[in-house]
């Protein structure tokens, strides 16, 4: 408990000592890809669900807040919120189908890549909204509603630091919330015996389908705040690489804790840039932290963690 | 308020399991459900259940056709099932493997108001369920194991922990799968015991077993399968002395005429 | 109209070998071995730029592609002796190894030779007419070379005592063991062929398209579609599965827009999944 306290504690206090415009860069993306794969690990480490879906609602998200925003002058926190009901809508229509089926592990990867794919084609072909392989330019800054002084334009390093740093704490609340509950239990007792949490009067299908929709639901705002931080979206968002980073950072900092995930995307997204490397020696070094970890350590580094000082006792 | 099995026949590809088994279980009662193996008494369990689609005939509960339902709806009207291979959640400690099962009782007692748990405003439900499930595991001498892994148990305990999972989803009926096999002496009296309290609550039971002692002493009425057929019903004695039975279970030249 | 269909037929038909063989490799890997090799495309890439490589050199084609498959198969060796040996059923790591892989495959091959596409010279020339269709002979020599691969790997399989043995080492490892099968080795073995067969389709390919590091990535993509169409452990199910996928997005890309040419084939995947999960050729 009181790790986690230091944790938040120490992220929420970070900018009144560090001034480097080039640290808190990396700190945002952090932020932006950890809410991205705690939410992917509320669906597969918790839930046991291998989705390679959270593409299609970053992408579509991102997308859809700048159109909305720009279609309909709303500002960009009003905006994110049809995107995250769409986000819950392609959630629940894939989902039910995958779930109906019982599709096993492998088969439900694939079946969610197949559609999170088949959604790029259309976002990548539908030029005369998305303007195709091009991608969109954001220009605007996101604005959120702030009592007293109302609508607020982040601007800034520090600005887009305390956004996302909240928007991710949010989330982490948000699962937590969830997973400390009767909800929670039957994500578990889903993963770990299917069959016997049905006999016991679980409704597998609905928890799955829960996970999966909440999941994809607060990974949306990801996507939000990914295009108007980076100012370019483009159909790449839903490309499968997405997928392989957010995978790989949540078995890198540890699946099935919350935590974990947050830690993985520090990992991989503040190293390579820590080490002044050419683009190419960034990627290879990425590549071997990740062979490293799964050989060593499996279970992730919070994983690990956890499990040693379980073993050290109370 | 009974169950009313009609007819069930299971069918796999050539091989009848189960033909044409009829009978009923009263409220209250303990049915044992004996055969030698291959009778199919577990195939006749698991449709009970709603594991299985049987291939003819129905399952009535108090009235209803549920051969068809999903096992998570089967469990919610009242009837549960343990497996012959006990089956739990080996991640996790007894304890939380009990308070998995408890979800049936929570969505009985706040229905769609558990939502408000999750914004922290369901009262002491948490706290309510935590005393259950000490209770139960308690029931089922359980209580001191409470905090170790449930893959860590032994065979007995395990099936022991089944049990309990299934007691905590209430059930009005209860169907064992050989609850006593693999199990030694002084665990098959610890069963009987547990298993005479929870029918002392009002639980219904209906068992297969191959124990002959265990269940001439907690049974009220015995059914006998052989080959998919019922061939005997009865008091226990009167049927473990049938001709019929005995044939069955040791071949034609033990049967006295 | 018929000559449109035919020869988006028989071009989807011959991409759809190269599909084909990369399937192979996984299912092979998978179906043998449990692994999953999900950089296998990566082995493609290998074979085909170590064959540009050669033939800058001065080694003709066809001499040229058989130590280019060498060198994938013997980078497949190391990766699974290093590696891959590690993820035997465990879905999630060998796709993190792979993912793992690929990033450094990648790299390296962008530090040999950047991501400007690389063409080889001409290698066949000249063309088969099939009706109004003219197919370029390379393009048939291709299908045909891969098409005795396959084939020959399912022969050797299905008939010898070494299909036998890979079987029982996929039912149950520790049983084969005791049976006096040599299991390390055969899973190097089928590591080192699935790579090689992955290098020799990139040697292939290398004869008729331009190279980039990234080409992998979409084959094993491809290759997987057509393994899991054709079925997973099904051998002669991956060039089926192949064939008919190419086929499917050349011919869905007659009736319908081309731009989503890859979603036909996809959309087939789905289905096959929801309603024949072990494709069409595998055991139910």
């Amino acid at each position: 408990m009181t790790g986690q306290a230091l944790l938040w504690g120490t992220l929420y206090a970070l900018p009144l000592f560090v001034r480097s415009d080039f640290l808190l860069t990396i700190f945002i993306f952090t932020f932006i890809y950890a809410i991205l794969a705690v939410t992917f690990d509320l669906i597969f480490g918790f839930t046991g669900q291998l989705s390679m879906f959270h593409p299609a609602v970053f992408g579509v998200s991102a997308y859809m807040t700048y159109l909305l925003a720009t279609s309909y002058k709303l500002p960009f926190w009003v905006a994110t919120l049809p995107s995250a009901a769409a986000a819950v809508v392609l959630a629940v229509m894939v989902g039910s189908i995958c779930f109906k089926f019982r599709l096993k592990t492998f088969y439900f990867a694939v079946v969610t890549l197949a559609f999170a794919e088949m959604i790029r084609l259309v976002v990548m072909n539908w030029n005369s909204v998305t303007n195709g392989t091009l991608g969109l330019v954001v220009a605007g800054k996101p604005t959120i509603y702030w009592p007293g002084s109302g609508l607020v334009p982040i601007k800034g390093s520090m600005g887009w630091y305390y956004l996302t740093l909240v928007a991710l704490s949010l989330t982490v609340l948000i699962c937590a919330r969830c997973l400390s509950s009767w909800m929670g239990r039957c994500f578990g007792a889903i993963r770990l015996n299917e069959d016997l949490a049905r006999t016991l009067g679980i409704n597998v299908f609905r928890y799955k389908l829960l996970s999966f929709a909440i999941g994809n639901a607060l990974a949306s705002f990801a996507g939000g705040l990914y295009g108007y931080y980076t100012g370019y979206i483009d159909p790449g968002y839903l490309g499968i690489n997405q997928s392989m980073e957010v995978l790989a950072m949540v078995l890198l900092g540890g699946q099935g804790t919350l935590i974990g995930p947050i830690v993985g995307s520090l990992v991989l997204t503040g190293l390579p840039h820590a080490i002044d490397l050419r683009a190419e020696m960034r990627a290879i070094l990425y590549g071997a932290i990740l062979i490293f970890t799964i050989l060593v350590m499996p279970r992730g580094i919070v994983g690990t963690l956890n499990a040693w000082r379980a073993k050290r006792g109370p | 308020m009974a169950l009313e099995v009609r007819g069930l026949g299971k069918r796999f590809a050539g091989l009848i399991a189960v033909a044409d088994v009829s009978f009923r279980v009263q409220p209250g009662e303990i049915v044992g459900i004996i055969g030698p193996n291959g009778s199919g008494k577990t195939t006749l369990l698991s449709m009970m259940a709603g594991l299985l689609p049987p291939t003819s005939g129905s399952v009535r509960w108090k009235g209803q056709e549920i051969q068809e339902l999903r096992p998570d709806i089967i469990a919610g009207l009242g009837v549960v099932k343990t497996f012959q291979n006990p089956q739990v959640f080996a991640e996790l400690s007894v304890f939380d493997n009990a308070r998995v099962a408890s979800h049936l009782a929570l969505k009985r007692v706040l229905g769609f108001r558990r939502g408000l748990e999750i914004v922290g405003a369901a009262g002491g439900i948490e706290h309510r369920l935590a005393e259950r499930v000490g209770e139960v595991l308690a029931l089922c001498n359980l209580g001191g194991a409470a905090d170790q892994l449930a893959g860590n148990l032994s065979y007995g305990e395990e099936k022991m922990l089944g049990i309990a999972m299934a007691l905590m989803c209430e059930p009005e009926l209860l169907l064992l799968d050989e609850p006593a096999s693999g199990l030694g002496r002084d665990e098959v009296r610890n069963l009987a015991s547990v298993l005479d309290k929870v029918h002392q609550a009002g639980t219904t039971l209906c068992l297969v077993d191959h124990k002959i002692g265990f269940l001439r002493g907690l049974t009220h009425r015995v059914i006998a399968l052989n080959y998919g057929e019922k061939i005997a019903e009865g008091p226990p004695e009167a049927v473990l002395s049938e001709p019929a039975v005995i044939e069955a279970y040791l071949g034609a030249g033990h049967a006295r005429a | 109209m018929t000559q449109l269909v035919l020869g988006q037929v028989l071009n989807g038909a011959i991409i759809g070998a190269m599909y084909g063989i990369i399937a192979l490799g996984i299912t092979l890997t998978f179906g043998i071995t449990g692994i999953v090799n999900f950089a296998l495309g990566e082995f493609m890439m290998i074979g085909a730029y170590a064959t540009y490589a050669l033939a800058e050199r001065g080694l003709p084609y066809p001499v040229a592609v058989v130590p280019a498959c060498l060198i994938a198969a013997a980078a497949g060796y190391l990766s699974n002796k290093a590696f891959f040996r590690f993820t035997r059923n465990n879905l999630v790591n060998g796709l993190l190894v792979s993912i793992g892989l690929i990033s450094i495959f990648e790299s390296a091959a962008m530090l040999l030779w950047t991501a400007t596409p690389v063409e080889m010279h001409f290698v066949l020339p000249g063309a088969l007419r099939v009706g109004d269709i003219g197919l370029p002979r390379m393009k048939v020599v291709v299908f045909a070379v891969i098409v005795v691969v396959i084939v020959a790997t399912y022969l050797a399989l299905a008939r010898t005592w070494l299909g036998r043995a890979a079987f029982a080492y996929a039912q149950n490892p520790e049983a084969a063991m005791l049976m006096g099968v040599h299991t390390p080795r055969l899973e190097s073995a089928v590591m080192l062929y699935s790579t090689g067969l992955a290098g020799l389709g990139g040697a292939l390919y290398a004869s008729l398209y331009s190279l980039e590091p990234a080409m992998g990535g979409v084959y094993v993509l491809k290759g997987m579609e057509a393994a899991i169409l054709g079925g997973i452990g099904s051998l002669m199910g991956s060039l089926w599965g192949g064939v008919i996928l190419g086929v499917i997005e050349g011919v869905g890309s007659i009736f319908l827009p081309t731009a989503f040419r890859d979603a036909y084939g996809l959309a087939v995947l789905v289905a096959i999944l929801l309603f024949r999960p072990s494709g069409l050729f595998g055991d139910e």
